[in-house]
């Protein structure tokens, strides 16, 4: 492998595989195309419809199967985007080849599955990454900075939100996404991210309680979420998410923190925070600060669907080529997060609901 | 050069709850405007105040707002219309609760009635289609454009999501069909709104593609510009405008700038138009009085 990626940073571009040709990984394409020291040589997709259309249009191999892929197109780094329990298989066997994987959260459809994966990962010299894509939004890492830096003291209190118009009215079973096993619904869909974003800024709670499911439109999976997170240091904190609000245009993650010195409140686009005395180090004032996205943004090379989709996919390709060294969402951060999830669904089957 | 795009234009952004700085500032604006009266008292008081160019993007309200413009021509027909298809979320949506071929089965044929043909063709074999994007494109966009019908359009955008998604691709053929389609049928300028702008251009002049309208984020801060704002100017000042007409957008950065400093900067820019929104006369006068391209 050290071969492969000494290689690489000479002339050899990277040769990247997509995994599953659906919403993410037509996007996912697009964006790592852009990238110099890429190229696209295969892609896995078994719907005849679309990988027809890949065949006509785009200069790469497909394949019904990732396993003939695999065989045939030797990629050094594949990009799976395929429904998440599939994500399983998949990347176990990119493991025995020694490929570099970049995974569309939810990592897995299961938590066993995700340690796993994770166990198989941790000793080998290839990069790894979950798709949690706020971990790559500006506001959210500016967020994180205030946080480490004690900006806000003591933390006491968070809430993170998450709200979209996905499923809107009932609508007929339709694939993974209405089932639970196979990684379908609003917590492993949507609150995922939400809950993700919780892991990254506070880390995996101790206890996970009073957790519960709303099922609005979907008659299998739930559409909506709320559980309560606590900690040793006796800081709590929800999350509540809903993927049925209409109130939303676009999916809109939310957070809030109290801390003994002032409090944040923050969504992709801006942030809010109110402190108890200047902070000089970061140019705040007594009271209410805002900062808009177009204050700290960090610019990317090529644009499709907002700057942290760009920066997490070139961030996997800096990771390969040796240029970062440390992955900023790797398979350990997602089995973190996966583990909440799995507390959240055992909570809410234990003490959920109404006997 | 024929066919010069308007100077200015105004675009729609604030009638619909997108702003792209604060989510809180674009509820404000979905509230205001949630009474489609106060859209047209706002479009009246900008063609009042001199606008002949109207950008609006093929969403959910603009079938009212178009048939607002036609019930009186007298006053209206002078205008040129700029419209930008499709509308992105309506697709995100339905993909992800439906996938990607029945999402655009149900846009073709749910609630549009797209030409008969068209609904043998798509229903008659979907292997049929798969062979061929050029014909689905031209399908969607006859979709869309319904809602512009009879309206003097001069330039038909297409959304920055599906541009550089595209534009990733790097594939030659669809922006070529794209562009002859829209001149061909509608008798319009292809226009493709970006945010790589400088990447777009390089590839358009090495696919020999022509005579096209781009409309890009322009501004001083570089916000949604990719690479950055040096790679733009450079990009601009080179460009013939006729080769490619600029319009610019987000020149106030979403708000991020003063009026007054933003547009000292766009007057120096090789640019042909600058689309800009507002929701009030002062603001509408006042970037009338500092737009001097």
């Amino acid at each position: 492998m050290l071969l492969i990626i000494k290689g690489m940073e000479t002339k050899n571009k990277i040769k990247v595989a997509i995994i599953g040709a659906g919403r993410m990984g037509i996007t996912h394409y697009s964006i790592i195309n852009s990238h110099p020291d890429v190229l696209i040589d295969s892609v896995a997709e078994p719907s005849g419809i679309v990988s027809g259309m890949i065949n006509k249009y785009l200069p790469v191999k497909t394949f019904d199967d990732y396993n003939e892929l695999f065989e045939k197109a030797k990629p050094d780094a594949i990009l799976v985007c395929t429904p998440p329990n599939l994500h399983y298989t998949i990347i176990k066997k990119a493991c025995e080849k020694g490929i570099h994987v970049f995974v569309e959260k939810p990592f897995s459809a299961n938590c066993k599955e995700a340690k796993e994966l994770t166990a198989l990962y941790s000793n080998l010299p290839l990069v790894n990454q979950v798709g949690y894509v706020n971990r790559f939004n500006d506001v959210f890492n500016k967020v994180k900075e205030f946080i480490d830096n004690n900006v806000i003291g003591k933390l006491v209190r968070f809430k993170s939100e998450m709200f979209s118009c996905t499923v809107t009215g009932r609508t007929e079973n339709s694939g993974w996404r209405s089932s639970r096993t196979n990684g379908g619904g609003a917590v492993f869909e949507m609150a995922s991210h939400a809950i993700d974003l919780v892991n990254f800024l506070f880390g995996k709670p101790e206890k996970v309680t009073g957790s519960s499911l709303n099922f609005i439109f979907s008659r299998d999976v739930e559409d909506a979420v709320s559980s309560t997170f606590l900690y040793n240091n006796g800081m709590t904190g929800t999350i509540y998410v809903n993927w049925s609000d209409t109130s939303y245009r676009k999916p809109t993650n939310k957070i809030e923190v109290f801390g003994l010195a002032g409090r944040i409140i923050a969504d992709q686009l801006s942030l809010k925070i109110f402190l108890n005395a200047d902070n000089k180090k970061y140019n705040l004032r007594q009271g209410w600060n805002t900062i808009y996205i177009t204050d700290i943004f960090n610019p990317v090379p090529f644009y499709v669907r907002g700057n942290e989709f760009t920066s997490q996919l070139y961030h996997f390709v800096d990771c390969i080529l040796g240029r970062e060294n440390s992955n900023r969402c790797s398979f350990s951060d997602g089995l973190i997060t996966h583990e909440i999830i799995s507390e959240i669904f055992n909570d809410y089957e234990k003490n959920g609901k109404l006997k | 050069m024929k066919d010069r795009i308007d100077k200015i234009v105004f675009g729609d952004n604030q009638f619909f709850g997108i702003n792209h700085m604060s989510q809180e500032k674009a509820q404000q604006l979905a509230e205001k405007f949630f009474d489609i009266t106060n859209i047209f008292k706002i479009y009246n008081i900008a063609i009042e105040a001199g606008i002949k160019g109207i950008m609006l993007n093929s969403n959910d309200r603009a079938k009212d707002i178009c048939n607002f413009f036609r019930s009186d021509p007298g006053r209206y027909d002078h205008l040129n219309w700029y419209p930008s298809i499709p509308y992105p979320y309506k697709y995100a949506n339905l993909v992800a609760e439906k996938g990607i071929m029945p999402a655009i089965n149900e846009v073709m044929f749910k609630d549009n009635n797209a030409s008969g043909i068209a609904n043998m063709f798509f229903k008659g074999s979907q292997a049929v289609l798969s062979k061929d994007a050029i014909k689905m494109m031209q399908m969607l966009i006859d979709v869309e454009m319904k809602i512009f019908r009879n309206l003097n359009v001069k330039v038909v955008f297409l959304q920055n999501i599906i541009t550089d998604l595209l534009l990733g691709y790097d594939i030659k053929i669809v922006f070529e069909e794209y562009c002859n389609y829209i001149e061909r049928k509608y008798k319009a300028l292809p226009g493709l709104i970006t945010q790589n702008m400088p990447w777009l251009i390089g590839k358009l002049k090495e696919w020999k593609i022509n005579n096209v309208v781009i409309c890009t984020s322009f501004n001083k801060i570089g916000y949604l510009m990719s690479p950055n704002v040096e790679s733009y100017i450079k990009a601009s000042s080179f460009n013939k405008p006729e080769d490619y007409q600029i319009m610019a957008m987000s020149t106030l950065a979403s708000g991020a700038i003063p009026p007054h400093e933003a547009y000292s900067f766009i007057n120096n820019q090789n640019i042909q138009s600058v689309v800009f929104g507002a929701s009030s006369a002062g603001h509408i006068n006042e970037t009338l009085k500092l737009i001097k391209i």
